[in-house]
């Protein structure tokens, strides 16, 4: 039964919520959005969804071409690669390794980074002023050299590959997260509920937290096109995924030799890490435009 | 400027101090023997160990040992090649040349490119030509690199045959090094088939550097576009409006001077993430510089070598970064003072 509202009550909506009013209106974002939901599905169900395994070979089949080509099959939708392995499986396969993973990492390294980066910025003084420097100095170096050489010290393979990526990850979120909570601990309302007695812990958890975490969401989407990037790069160049693993780096990497008797072995992959990637660009976009907005409102 | 300079300086000082220690300590954290990977003297005897150890400091403290790389560092000695046997440092001087080459024609041609569109995408703001740039951006920053070079490779060189997929020069030309960067030394030589080396030259770089140069360009494109608009809004140009200066006065003679500022700031930050990319796009088009090297030491397990790529890649990196500073500091007086209240 409907409820009449009796009351002018008139609502607040969180921040969060308010940030979702703004993120909706641009229809190119939602399509955006879209994407990233259903490759965040394809992620979780590719095992039940795909229609042959990734490494299952069919040595009648070998190369043959997507289903709108002459020769194509229609139950090899995007063709096969040298082995006789169905494309689109692997490619659905690989959304759970690239995609997939690549949200894991950016989960891990987002905690880590936001609970050191607030705790650093309670801290004053020769302390943070040394994670400052130290900070710029892990930042000017690229993401991925540094990645290059953790993998070097932990060896190659898709687990080390991951955790080279969280730890060039981190300082990135602590960085945003330590100028964030400084930023919102000179504001006024802190001062109010540090006046009622509440702890730095409390008034981190209950009053600021809730007004930074858009802005820590928003270096997620860049964190995680990049780490997209990142697994594919490190897979490209053999650091990363094995080879029979469907990883779409490692795939585009095996299939180079094939690139001119079969190019939709190189196409597929590399247009599957462009959408995924367009499609986490086009979030973020979005988030920081509404961010923006409601700043201005 | 004084104050700036010894600012600077400390900064990199510092800078260049931590990088040291994070190489010293790659030496214990890569696997195998410290003394072993920081000199790269795989097939030793005992005597000679024993030699080396005691001029590394090893039988020491750990800061005596930091200490004695340090110095072997500043006379230039970063050990010896596991995979080659050629000394690190001869190496490094031969192939970050071809690397410097290569990013700074590409961020060149990402600044040509980026900072006029963007500045366009600015003027035009929320209008169709302003959103096909945005659009476009966007797909220049989410292209994978490696997959564009092979894309770039089988269109530019196998289909259209127009220029060639690797290398930095045609094997037939015959070109003494002398500085290391390929066009310094072919306008130096005195070969009588200079000016066709040179064009040879130019058809390699300008691939590689196209596919290196795209993504950091959108990035300048959206760092324009943003400066410009910032600029668009201050008092000064509705000042000149009121004075009744033309659009295109108020844009030549104050707008863009004041917005290329705000962009230069930011070309330092965008040179570490240009030569990452450069690395990748190195071993597709098999350019002989420094990224495709480090790539290559790692298949090898030569960890003297990545030591000592590292430490000569960040600390190029991080020179460039300081460079800049000084650049945007000589053009924009604002930032010479110290920020009060900050």
């Amino acid at each position: 039964m409907a409820r009449e509202k009796i009351y002018q009550e008139e609502e607040f909506p969180t921040p969060l919520l308010q940030l979702w009013h703004n993120f909706r209106q641009n229809p190119i974002i939602m399509i955006g959005f879209g994407s990233f939901l259903f490759l965040i599905l394809l992620a979780i169900f590719a095992p039940v969804l795909t229609p042959y395994s990734s490494v299952e070979n069919h040595l009648d089949k070998l190369l043959l071409p997507p289903a709108w080509h002459k020769d194509g099959d229609v139950s090899f939708l995007l063709g096969t690669d040298n082995l006789g392995r169905d494309v689109l499986s692997r490619l659905m396969h690989g959304a759970s390794l690239t995609f997939g993973l690549s949200i894991i990492v950016v989960l891990v390294s987002t905690i880590i980074g936001v609970v050191i980066g607030s705790l650093s910025a309670l801290t004053t003084g020769i302390k943070s002023s040394f994670l400052n420097h130290f900070l710029d100095v892990i930042l000017s170096i690229p993401s991925l050299l540094l990645a290059i050489v953790i993998v070097a010290i932990l060896g190659p393979g898709l687990e080390n590959t991951l955790w080279a990526i969280i730890m060039v990850l981190i300082p990135q979120f602590v960085h945003v997260t330590r100028n964030a909570v400084t930023e919102e601990f000179e504001k006024d309302y802190v001062l109010a509920s540090r006046l009622d007695g509440a702890n730095s812990l409390r008034i981190l958890s209950y009053s600021i937290f809730p007004n930074i975490i858009e802005k820590i969401i928003s270096q997620a989407t860049l964190a995680q096109s990049a780490a997209i990037l990142d697994i594919a790069a490190l897979g490209f160049l053999g650091l990363g995924a094995p080879i029979p693993l469907p990883e779409w780096g490692s795939m585009l990497a095996s299939s180079i030799d094939l690139f001119y008797i079969a190019p939709w072995t190189v196409y597929l992959p590399g247009l599957a890490i462009l959408f995924s990637v367009i499609a986490t660009n086009l979030v973020g976009e979005g988030m920081r435009h509404a961010l923006k907005v409601r700043k201005e409102s | 400027m004084l104050i700036f300079t010894i600012r600077r300086l400390n900064l990199l000082l510092f800078t260049l101090l931590l990088l040291t220690l994070l190489s010293f300590s790659l030496s214990y954290l890569f696997p195998g023997d410290p003394l072993v990977n920081m000199t790269g003297q795989a097939q030793a005897t005992p005597e000679h160990l024993a030699t080396l150890s005691s001029q590394y400091n090893f039988e020491q403290n750990i800061f005596k040992q930091y200490w004695a790389y340090l110095s072997h560092i500043a006379n230039g000695d970063l050990g010896l090649s596991m995979a080659s046997h050629l000394p690190i440092s001869s190496e490094i001087m031969t192939l970050l040349p071809a690397t410097i080459e290569l990013s700074l024609v590409a961020l060149a041609i990402a600044m040509m490119i980026g900072v006029p569109i963007g500045f366009i995408a600015a003027i035009k703001h929320k209008k169709a030509a302003d959103n096909i740039i945005l659009a476009f951006a966007m797909l220049g920053y989410s292209i994978p690199v490696f997959w564009l070079g092979l894309l770039a490779i089988l269109v530019f060189s196998i289909q259209l045959g127009w220029l060639p997929s690797a290398g930095q020069i045609s094997l037939l030309f015959e070109i003494e090094p002398v500085t290391g960067i390929q066009f310094i030394d072919i306008l130096l030589s005195d070969s009588e088939y200079k000016w066709q080396a040179f064009k040879d030259a130019s058809s390699h770089i300008i691939l590689p550097a196209c596919v290196v140069a795209l993504a950091p360009a959108t990035i300048f494109i959206r760092l324009a576009r943003t400066a410009m608009m910032e600029v668009l809004e201050t008092s000064y140009i509705r000042a000149a409006n009121a004075k009744g200066l033309t659009f295109g006065q108020i844009i030549y003679r104050h707008a863009i001077r004041n917005a290329l500022i705000k962009v230069i700031r930011h070309v330092g930050l965008q040179f570490a993430n240009l030569v990452t990319i450069a690395m990748v796009t190195e071993v597709i088009f098999s350019w002989p510089g420094i990224g495709r090297w480090l790539i290559e030491s790692i298949y090898q397990r030569d960890y003297t070598a990545i030591q000592g790529g590292l430490l000569a890649l960040s600390s190029f990196i991080f020179f460039v970064h300081i460079v800049t500073d000084f650049v945007y500091a000589a053009l924009n007086p604002l930032a010479r003072e110290p920020h009060h209240g900050s």
